[in-house]
């Protein structure tokens, strides 16, 4: 029954975020230089996709409304509701996990060879996951990022980043 | 007469340049590897097929050719044995498997199960194959009298197709994220003035959102961290018993199997309709035509082989609007399209002019993996079990890594590895909202396309279009897109009125324990 209740607020968010983002698509579009006539102009296109989204979006809005999303926004969005969300366990594993691949991806790669970014990444991931014992995480990591980073560079010849 | 004998010299001139020891070990090597892929839960088939792509850059074509369609192969039927011996579709595809398969290894069949899923898939692709040698041509001769409106309704009646189908109740959902791809395919340099569009004055987004990094985005890290979200312990039915179907079993599956071979290919050839989508079709319908159809669900191995001939029926089917007409099947058809792409194959209505054979060397390739499946396949099923041991906590980390490398290796370039991580978070959220990933990818693939044609064709027309509207493919394709749309609107409807009233008989429950 949750679920039924959120479908419709995310439809409701969703279907706003879409008239907005199509109107945006439809004024950036008409601001972009024509070149012989507007039939080949480059704003064509996404003016046409623009007028799609709004009314892919005014489909949704009326599904959603008929689905009582707006009032529902009230209980989904209520402080019960969100602080059990922002809680709940799933979330919380999730935003660590993408934390970690941030870390990786914008902090450790390219300040260091790929080989230890990697291993400190598997290392801390597997670490968090509880996936295996400390020593044989360790194992894990460090023989993983060794054998990736050979095989793709001298096996297949790929830089690595 | 002589273009029979044409077409069986190409024939044999391909069977030729294919058939060396080389070429041999790396479809076997390969198929091995994707049936691996497709058996542990979490890696499917298009994740293999994306992070893939770029590792076959060095690669001669023939063995690009040979290792994609291997691990292609290998991860459709792979899938099975997870979805019968732990009740997780290993890949997408084995979804409707898991019905029947896990019912009859928790009986103890699970091993004849397996077989019987594996000799299916076995099956399956050889109809496929078959039905993409004779039917491809024909399609090559109608592709020819596309002109550029013809590709603008195609690709539009791609995306809108796609959405209808890989949506469960609202092809709205799968409408928003295809024209989203659309809108992702604009992004950068416009292809006809070179116009930056979008690009907010970004020397990198001017490059425009490099395909591949998106899809190993879309496809490998949404699906990571679609797996770590939460631990899901899994039992598996180790000891499963004898493998080879018996001559019972395989007489009552042959009149389902050949049905569910023409349903996997006609939905293959779909746009973007993929395995997952090919194998529930095949057997709804395989349960309204079953002499035994309260079976099915309970263990039934028609019901079994029907999933697993289409799922692997649809992996040739895909590839006949591919060679075609540029168009996937699939989404791991798509991956394998961004990959042939890259080696400078344009497949269209003029890829057997530019290179003769290419059909008939992607159709023996296939074959030879098919036959490498069955043997692998089999042997492989009782050692299976201690595969599907390796802790997915260990594996899907590992994988991240993987992407990282498959979206620089591309363009060196680390901005596509910003781009990849974003596109695995869109993809997440989209798909933890219901959001179907099929229709993005074919999107993102086909966007310049609509773009270019589009614009090219009423210039041609010079604004008048009224010479557009009477040609006749685009006639056909226009009351095709006319039906997806109003058959959709209205699932659309009955969809939210279906949620109405749910939502109307909670609240009056509600009131109804108030008082």
């Amino acid at each position: 029954m949750e679920d039924v209740k959120k479908g419709s607020v995310s439809d409701f968010i969703m279907s706003i975020l879409l008239l907005i983002f199509g109107i945006a698509l439809i004024i950036s579009s008409l601001n972009m230089k024509v070149f012989n006539t507007f039939l080949d102009a480059p704003g064509f296109f996404p003016m046409l996709l623009g007028i799609i989204f709004i009314f892919l979006g005014l489909m949704m809005l009326i599904s959603s409304i008929r689905r009582k999303g707006p009032q529902q926004m009230g209980h989904v969005f209520g402080k019960a509701n969100l602080g059990a969300f922002f809680k709940h366990i799933e979330f919380k594993r999730v935003m660590i996990l993408i934390g970690l691949m941030v870390v990786y991806i914008f902090g450790l790669i390219g300040r260091m060879h790929f080989a230890i970014a990697t291993a400190i990444y598997l290392f801390c991931t597997m670490w968090f996951l509880k996936s295996t014992g400390l020593v044989k995480n360790i194992i894990i990591s460090v023989v993983t990022s060794i054998v990736i980073s050979v095989v793709f560079r001298f096996v297949f010849n790929i830089p690595l980043p | 007469m002589e273009a029979i004998f044409r077409e069986i010299a190409l024939f044999g001139g391909a069977f030729m340049s294919v058939f060396t020891l080389t070429e041999l070990m790396v479809v076997m090597m390969a198929t091995i590897l994707g049936i691996i892929v497709g058996a542990i839960p979490g890696l499917t088939a298009t994740m293999a097929l994306a992070l893939l792509i770029n590792l076959t850059y060095g690669m001669n074509l023939n063995i690009a050719l040979a290792f994609l369609l291997g691990v292609y192969v290998g991860a459709v039927m792979g899938g099975c044995y997870s979805a019968i011996m732990v009740n997780i579709p290993g890949t997408p595809s084995a979804a409707a498997t898991a019905l029947d398969g896990f019912v009859l290894a928790k009986r103890g069949e699970g091993g004849l199960a397996i077989g019987t899923g594996i000799v299916a898939s076995f099956f399956g692709m050889l109809m496929s194959i078959l039905l993409l040698i004779f039917l491809t041509p024909f399609l090559y001769k109608i592709a020819l009298k596309f002109g550029q409106w013809e590709y603008f309704l195609l690709s539009v009646f791609g995306i809108m197709i796609c959405g209808n189908l890989s949506t469960g109740k609202d092809p709205i959902k799968g409408w928003v994220v295809g024209f989203l791809g659309f809108f992702t395919a604009m992004i950068g340099l416009d292809k006809i003035y070179a116009y930056p569009r979008f690009t907010f004055g970004s020397l990198e987004l001017m490059g425009g959102i490099a395909l591949i990094p998106a899809l190993i985005g879309v496809f490998g890290i949404s699906e990571i961290l679609f797996v770590l979200q939460e631990k899901i312990p899994y039992k598996i039915e180790g000891n499963i018993g004898r493998v080879l179907p018996t001559k019972k079993i395989m007489k009552s599956i042959l009149p389902a199997a050949i049905r569910s071979g023409i349903i996997g290919v006609g939905i293959g050839a779909v746009p973007g309709a993929g395995e997952d989508i090919g194998a529930w079709v095949s057997y709804d319908i395989g349960k309204r035509r079953s002499k035994h159809p309260e079976l099915f669900g309970k263990g039934s191995y028609e019901g079994l082989a029907c999933a697993e001939t289409a799922n692997n029926a649809v992996v040739g089917g895909a590839m006949i609007p591919l060679l075609t007409l540029a168009i996937p099947g699939s989404p791991p058809a798509a991956m394998f399209l961004a990959a042939i792409w890259l080696h400078g194959i344009k497949p269209g209505p003029m890829l057997p002019v530019e290179q003769p054979g290419f059909l008939y060397r992607v159709a023996i390739l296939l074959f030879f993996a098919t036959v490498f499946m069955l043997v692998w396949g089999l042997i492989m099923a009782k050692p299976m079990a201690k595969i599907l041991k390796v802790k997915r906590e260990i594996l899907m980390p590992i994988i991240v890594p993987l992407t990282v490398i498959g979206a620089f290796a591309g363009g060196v370039r680390g901005f596509d590895i910003g781009v990849m991580f974003v596109f695995g978070l869109i993809g997440y959220v989209l798909r933890k909202l219901d959001y179907p990933m099929a229709p993005l990818v074919l999107g993102i693939i086909l966007g310049p396309m609509a773009d270019v044609s589009f614009r090219q064709a009423l210039m041609q027309g010079q604004g008048n279009l009224i010479p557009l509207l009477g040609r006749p493919v685009g006639i056909v394709l226009m009351f095709a897109i006319a039906f997806i749309v109003v058959t959709g609107i209205k699932r659309a409807m009955d969809y939210s009125k279906e949620q109405r009233e749910l939502i109307l008989a909670q609240q009056n429950s509600e009131q109804s324990n108030g008082n």
